[in-house]
């Protein structure tokens, strides 16, 4: 789990603000309440527009407070993203593996965000309910999910088998074929269990590692991709960390 | 005309009548028949036909009229000016009121407002330049809360007497009321207007009109103030079947009185003890001309015979509100001691809360007092239909409403009430109905049912769920278009805890389609809207605040939008948001305006220093969960220490924000509506275009985002000029009634606006008709030849002048095509259709024909053009097409290039010799060559594919021998037409029409064993693209002229409507049609399609009906030797009509010679029917004649023109 609540650090902390989306019902709220709150629920109130919380997170050098943004998945409140993502820096596009609409929801969703959300925006693309298809070890992908322009890759957890066999009735949405998905995009790609915790705190530090300290560095160099927490090495103007709580606004 | 009027006959009369009036006032004695010779009583008319605005002048003729009145009352046509004004009426009425209020008899309150009204007559002046104002019954409608089914029928002014409040004459006089009938001694007076519905009488201080002869700012004066009464004022709204006798009195003071008795109590046994009760009696006095009484009387009378037969259902619904319980309950309390088990009814359902007791602590609410308090107005004033209402009945609102009453009274200000007592068995019916059936909403709503107010016990259980789950899911069925949306769980909810299911029910109808137009909808548009609209209050009242919002980065909209959607039961601790929805439904959709800014002012200071989205929200939380807390903690003062938050808020909300009326939220919902609408719209052709699949990466996005604009620019105007259509057929059928928008809400009503993406769901297929027009838009081919004379509009200006301006200044184009190009109707056409329409549905989604413009724009490979074009012959998918199908594709070819093609076919050079005056007709008649190049194309391409046809197995070798014969003989034809073709340009257009589908097939029937229908045969895909390809014209054809026939995006085309700008937007890109009349296609295509001349045209129209008789006998004609020959070729005639059609045009155009042209026709046909199969020679000749006839070519550059037209 990621250091929720601590806060305490004297590291300079900024905040992040990160939308999520899919189609309903995909676990988006129960990912975030897995990662604020480490707790799952079955019933939970729907998301009326949007709901809003805030964790923190802390990386080696630097706290990232997300502001996090979790959308209604119904579809009519489709026309109400806009208003969530604008200046988002971060975007988890959260898909169900057990569904096929919802991976291609999640597409739709990655192109929207590609084309009208802030230019640097870091797309998470990330198959819930992985707990549903637990019997098979989530396949393949056994390397570290990385690609050329230095997207921080988790790899799945280890000892992957390769085929699908087993789960071919409760999974509709192989690993393989939304992993390649998300190279293409550029996109970092994640299975996740908001049920059981599994890989959650991982997106998010994912996340909070890749986002670009566009005000104080340059773009992130290629080849960062570790594993959930990449170095980072210091340098860091702390005056201007402060006052850049909200960097990377487009406005 | 109104505007007209308003501009230009006004000012002129009113210099006129004020000088005249000047006379009048200066004059100290007049006798009738002296102001009558001045005219006087056609003044009052004239004035009263201005606009109000023109009060002076009114307020003089009334100072006038008033003055004399002892003269003027013995004049009849003076009377009958009264008769017919009754706004003069009104004046005059209120004038009297006045001059005569020593009295003091009459309700100070309502005349202030009346007074108000005066002051600023132009209360609404909505949008001045939008020709969308909403109709008098729509405004009456909204007024009252009434159901869809109501309108005015008849309305006078009146004063209605009401005994004294029961308070303020002791408890012990209870009972005794309504004994003082007819007499003005005592009681609250107030003074108003009565209307008449259909099913309801109404009365109203709210000072409006919705007669014909009002203007509309009179009618939604209402919008304005209300002092919290709710647009419906002071005064009763009762359904007809709800009274029970009607009395005239005597009266000396008035003209007419009327005593009306209500029915009150559900009329069961144990009522007797509350007879007393149950003779509510009402007094209304009307102030009017006799006969104006009596109209209103008859009506009146009509009305309550009608409503008899309601009755029953009045009983029923009546039942539910736990009113009549709690009147029975006291009546049987007051016959004895308390017996609770023996006459007692069970108490109606009021809502979970009573099993699951209600949210608060009941002390703290002084549930108790509410309800005693309730009992007595109750008791005074009538339950639930035949409750009037008085200023403690807004006053008792305010303070919040008894748990077991709340439901009824909600049910009873929003006006669900009367949707119930309407249709009293809907929800059951429609449960019923639909049971066991499954949809998308229901799914939605079976996600959501474990979470809604899950803090509240009710709903942790099967029985609060299953209520919920029987109200959402019947709402989804009875208006699919909103089927269910998120949020509506939360507020059924909350319903639920106070109300009935049934009751819910028709709540939440009225929710979503009056208070909240479009929150739920299936883009939400309302809600975006009223959000944006909240912004601009907010940036309005508050400039510092926002200010800090903008720059802090803040958008105010992802706080405030669950506020709006969920009328803050979710935001606010239920207790406080309940107290929120009591003013709410009694006053409408700006309360939730108002509560909102009044939390932003509370929190004005703390706002300021967040700086954040998270820092905003996180200080609106915790005011809300503090609205409990005393505003006032360290106060000195106790009272004020005793004020809570929530107190603070509301007072805030109505007092400092009273000025936030239902019409400013009108104004501006009215003035960011097309912002909120184009930006979900380009919300929707994002992802729309986007979505598309692969198919549509072959095009480029501008084509996509044209074929998208032009797919529901196309599905939109349809849709609207059938309701055009329909509206205009509904207004002859019934003039009272027109379909107009809502003022009230500012947003359109769904009766007129739907189709546009937007707003909600809308058609997303195309039938072949529109299919039609949608390619007549981007293709010139498919416009037709024969545009009929589209329908004029001669409805009188008059007679509909009365319903204001809704249809000023957009003249109602009538003709089904409205006004766009007319489409043709070709099988081409059809089989384009039948093609795209890849899963037999008979309609086209836009996917269909992204993917169909994919397969024809969308390869720049000829080979794949020529392929597409076979298959679509090919019926049955074998690779052949037969006879029939190669003369299809003949047709089809000539179908296509009958008005030429752009820059697409390569013109030989011999054109030059094609010299005329005039520039244009120069240009006319290259194209002419280049069509006639096309034409003896085709013609060889029928020849050639006849040629190399390969014959279907059953031939006998003979036959075969001879067809091989025939087809030699065909080829040395070929040759020399070919070369005639390329030698002599001067051949007319009139003989190659002849040509055209129907005449040519006899002729080559006749002349060829290969066209003898007997002798089946076929072309093989390559053979197809081997003659295509044998043809530089016809290669040229494929290779682009076909594809390029298609207009989409084309940023050359300067036209004036920049189509780039417009992208965004079906809605602009539909405009041009509606609009500027440049229909884009058309304009681009400008080259060919220039508008001729008002000279020209007139010329042409004659020849055009010359040759249109030419035509028909040349129909008759062929109709003839098609009979004869075509009985083995059958399943064609259903094209011949059109093609008839196509041949009508070009037929007129060469006039003197195309008779001569005729004759070789009727040769020809004569010919055909004589001919055998074997004898081939004379039928070719036939045919060069045919092809090459000469004939000058100043005429056929003439015909040219026409035809292009």
């Amino acid at each position: 789990m990621a250091d929720t609540g601590a806060a305490s650090a004297p590291k300079p902390s900024s905040s992040v603000k990160l939308v999520l989306l899919g189609e309903a019902a995909v676990g988006k709220s129960s990912l975030v309440m897995r990662f604020v709150n480490n707790d799952f629920q079955e019933n939970k109130e729907p998301t009326i527009g949007a709901a809003f919380l805030t964790q923190k997170i802390s990386l080696s050098t630097r706290t990232i407070k997300f502001e996090i943004w979790d959308t209604a998945g119904q579809e009519r409140f489709a026309s109400l993203a806009p208003m969530y993502y604008r200046n988002a820096q971060a975007a988890l596009v959260v898909y169900d593996i057990t569904k096929p609409s919802s991976f291609t929801k999640a597409q739709h969703w990655v192109s929207e965000l590609q084309r009208q959300a802030s230019p640097n925006i870091v797309i998470a693309v990330v198959g819930n309910k992985a707990d549903l298809a637990s019997n098979d070890p989530p396949p393949s992908t056994s390397a570290p999910i990385s690609d050329g322009d230095g997207i921080v890759a988790v790899p799945t957890d280890g000892g992957e088998g390769e085929l699908e066999d087993e789960e071919e009735t409760i999974r509709k949405v192989p690993v393989r074929t939304a992993k390649a998905y998300a190279d293409e995009e550029k996109a970092l790609f994640f299975e996740t269990s908001a049920k059981t915790g599994h890989n959650v705190a991982e997106v998010f530090t994912a996340i909070a590692n890749q986002i670009p300290e566009t005000a104080l560095k340059g773009p992130r160099g290629a080849g960062g991709a570790q594993t959930q927490r990449t170095e980072e090495r210091g340098r860091v103007d702390l005056g201007v960390r402060e006052s850049g709580a909200k960097e990377g606004c487009a406005c | 005309m109104y505007a007209i009027g308003d501009k230009y006959i006004v000012p002129a009369l009113k210099e006129h009548a004020r000088r005249k009036f000047k006379r009048y006032t200066t004059e100290e004695e007049m006798t009738v028949s002296e102001l009558m010779e001045h005219g006087f009583d056609q003044a009052v008319k004239l004035v009263y036909t201005t606009p109000p605005n023109y009060r002076p002048l009114r307020n003089l003729v009334v100072k006038i009229a008033f003055k004399y009145q002892a003269i003027l009352v013995s004049s009849e046509s003076f009377l009958e000016a009264i008769e017919s004004t009754p706004a003069f009426r009104r004046d005059l009425f209120l004038f009297r009121l006045t001059e005569t209020s020593s009295n003091a008899m009459f309700n100070l309150s309502s005349l202030v407002q009346k007074a108000q009204q005066f002051i600023d007559p132009t209360l609404s002046p909505l949008n001045p330049g939008s020709d969308r104002r909403p109709s008098k019954a729509t405004l009456f409608r909204s007024q009252f809360r009434l159901p869809a089914s109501q309108n005015p029928l008849q309305e006078i002014t009146a004063e209605l007497t009401l005994a004294p409040h029961h308070t303020q004459r002791g408890p012990q006089n209870e009972g005794s009321r309504g004994e003082k009938d007819g007499t003005r001694v005592q009681g609250n007076h107030y003074v108003g207007k009565l209307h008449l519905s259909e099913q309801y009488l109404l009365f109203s201080t709210q000072g409006s009109s919705f007669l014909n002869t009002a203007s509309l700012s009179a009618s939604s004066a209402f919008t304005g103030q209300t002092h919290g009464a709710g647009p419906a004022g002071n005064g009763f709204i009762l359904p007809l079947c709800a009274i029970r006798r009607v009395e005239r009195l005597p009266t000396h003071s008035y003209m007419f009185a009327l005593a009306i008795t209500t029915w009150n109590g559900s009329g069961d046994g144990k009522g007797k003890g509350s007879g007393s009760s149950g003779g509510q009696k009402l007094t209304i006095q009307m102030a009017g001309s006799r006969q104006q009484c009596e109209r209103f009387c008859d009506g009146l009378k009509k009305g309550l015979r009608e409503g008899v037969k309601e009755v029953e259902n009045l009983r029923a619904v009546v039942s539910e509100c736990y009113s009549e319980f709690l009147l029975s309950e006291l009546s049987d309390e007051k016959g004895g001691p308390e017996n609770h088990d023996s006459g007692m009814r069970e108490p109606p359902d009021t809502g979970l809360g009573k099993i699951y007791k209600y949210p608060g602590n009941v002390r703290k609410l002084r549930d108790a007092t509410k309800m005693r308090l309730w009992r007595e107005e109750m008791k005074e004033n009538g339950r639930n239909a035949t409750l009037v209402r008085q200023p403690t009945f807004h006053k008792l609102i305010r303070v919040g409403l008894p748990n077991r009453l709340r439901g009824e009274i909600w049910e009873l200000t929003s006006g669900s009430f009367f949707e119930r007592l309407q249709n009293p068995k809907l929800f059951e019916e429609t449960l019923k109905k639909y049971e066991g059936r499954e949809s998308l909403a229901i799914d939605e709503i079976e996600k959501d049912l474990n979470r809604s107010l899950p803090e509240y016990p009710g709903f942790q259980e099967e029985e609060g769920i299953g209520r919920l789950r029987r109200v959402l899911t019947a709402y989804s069925w009875i208006n699919p278009d909103v089927g269910y949306c998120q949020a509506m769980n939360i507020v059924v909810a909350a319903l639920l805890i106070y109300m009935s299911e049934s009751q819910a029910f028709f709540l939440l109808s009225v929710l979503c389609n009056t208070l909240l137009p479009g929150y739920y909808s299936q883009t939400m548009y309302g809600t975006l809207l009223d959000q944006r609209v909240f912004e601009s209050l907010v940036e309005k009242t508050m400039p510092i605040l926002w200010e800090h919002l903008v720059r802090s980065d803040i958008q105010l909209s992802v706080v405030s939008l669950p506020w709006f959607l969920s009328l803050y039961i979710n935001s606010m601790p239920l207790i406080f948001a309940f107290r929120v929805l009591d003013v709410f439904f009694l006053e409408g959709p700006k309360v939730l305006f108002q509560i909102g800014l009044a939390i932003l002012r509370i929190n004005g200071e703390e706002l300021l220093d967040a700086t954040d989205d998270g820092t905003f929200i996180s200080i609106l939380k915790s005011y809300f969960s503090r609205l409990d807390e005393s505003a006032h903690p360290n106060s000195e003062n106790p009272k004020l220490r005793a004020v809570t938050r929530f107190q603070e808020l509301m007072v805030v909300a109505f007092k400092e924000f009273t000025g936030i009326t239902q019409n400013t939220i009108s104004e501006q919902r009215a003035k960011h509506k097309d912002a909120v609408l184009d930006s979900i719209e380009s919300f929707a052709k994002r992802t729309s275009i986007r979505n598309l699949g692969p198919e549509s990466k072959r095009l480029s996005s501008n084509d996509l985002g044209f074929i998208y604009d032009r797919f529901y620019g196309v599905l939109y105007e349809r849709q609207q000029r059938l309701q055009t259509i329909q509206a205009e057929a509904d207004r002859k059928t019934k003039n009272a009634r027109t379909k107009a928008t809502e003022v009230v809400t500012g947003v359109p009503s769904n009766t007129v606006e739907t189709g546009r993406v937007g707003l909600g769901p809308s058609a997303t297929q195309m039938d072949y008709d529109t299919f039609r027009e949608f390619l007549a838009g981007i293709t010139r081919w498919a416009v037709t030849d024969s545009p009929s004379t589209p329908l004029q509009d001669s409805q009188s200006e008059k007679q509909h002048s009365y319903f204001g301006n809704s249809l000023k200044g957009r003249p109602v184009n009538l003709s089904p095509w409205g006004a766009g190009p007319e489409p043709t109707d070709h099988e081409f056409m059809k089989r384009l259709f039948q093609k795209w329409d890849k899963d037999n549905t008979g309609a086209l989604t836009l996917q269909n024909v992204v993917a169909g413009f994919a397969q024809v724009k969308g390869t720049k490979d000829i080979m794949s053009n020529i392929s597409y074009f076979f298959e679509l012959y090919d019926d049955d998918g074998d690779g052949k097409v037969d006879r029939e199908g190669i003369l299809r594709i003949s047709e089809a070819l000539l179908f296509l290039s009958r008005r030429g093609f752009e820059r697409s076919l390569s013109s030989s050079p011999s054109m030059n010799d094609l010299q005329t005056q005039v520039s244009s007709e120069t240009r006319e008649g290259r194209r002419e060559n280049r069509d006639e190049q096309f034409l003896s194309s085709v013609s060889a391409f029928i020849r050639r594919c006849f040629e190399y046809a390969d014959p279907d197995q059953q031939r006998t070798e003979g036959e075969v021998k001879e067809a091989a014969a025939g087809i030699d003989n065909f080829s040395i034809g070929d040759d020399e037409d070919d070369l005639l073709d390329l030698g002599n340009n001067e051949k007319p257009t009139s003989p190659k029409k002849s040509q055209s589908p129907q005449t040519p097939r006899p002729n080559q029937a006749a002349a060829n064993a290969a066209l003898d229908p007997n002798n089946p045969l076929f072309i093989t895909l390559p053979t197809f693209r081997m003659v295509i390809l044998a043809d530089e014209v016809l290669e040229n054809f494929f290779d682009s002229a076909f594809s390029n026939s298609f207009k989409l995006f084309d940023p050359s085309i300067p036209s004036s409507t920049s189509l780039s700008a417009n992208l965004t937007t079906f809605s602009n890109a539909g405009a041009p049609g509606r609009g500027s009349n440049v229909t884009l296609p058309v304009g681009g295509a400008s080259a060919g399609v220039a508008a001729p001349g008002k000279g020209i045209r007139g010329m042409l129209d004659n020849i055009v009906s010359d040759g249109m008789r030419v035509a028909a006998e040349v129909r008759r004609r062929m109709d003839e030797a098609q009979r004869e020959l075509d009985r083995a070729a059958t399943g064609r005639d259903e094209d011949s009509e059109d093609e008839h059609d196509d041949l009508r045009t070009p037929r007129g155009k060469g006039d003197p010679e195309t008779r001569s042209v005729m004759d070789t026709d009727r040769e020809l046909l004569e010919g055909a029917e004589t001919a055998d199969v074997g004898v081939s020679k004379p039928v070719e000749n036939l045919m060069d004649r045919e092809i090459g006839a000469p004939a000058p070519v100043a005429e056929s550059t003439k015909g040219e023109e026409l035809f292009e037209r």
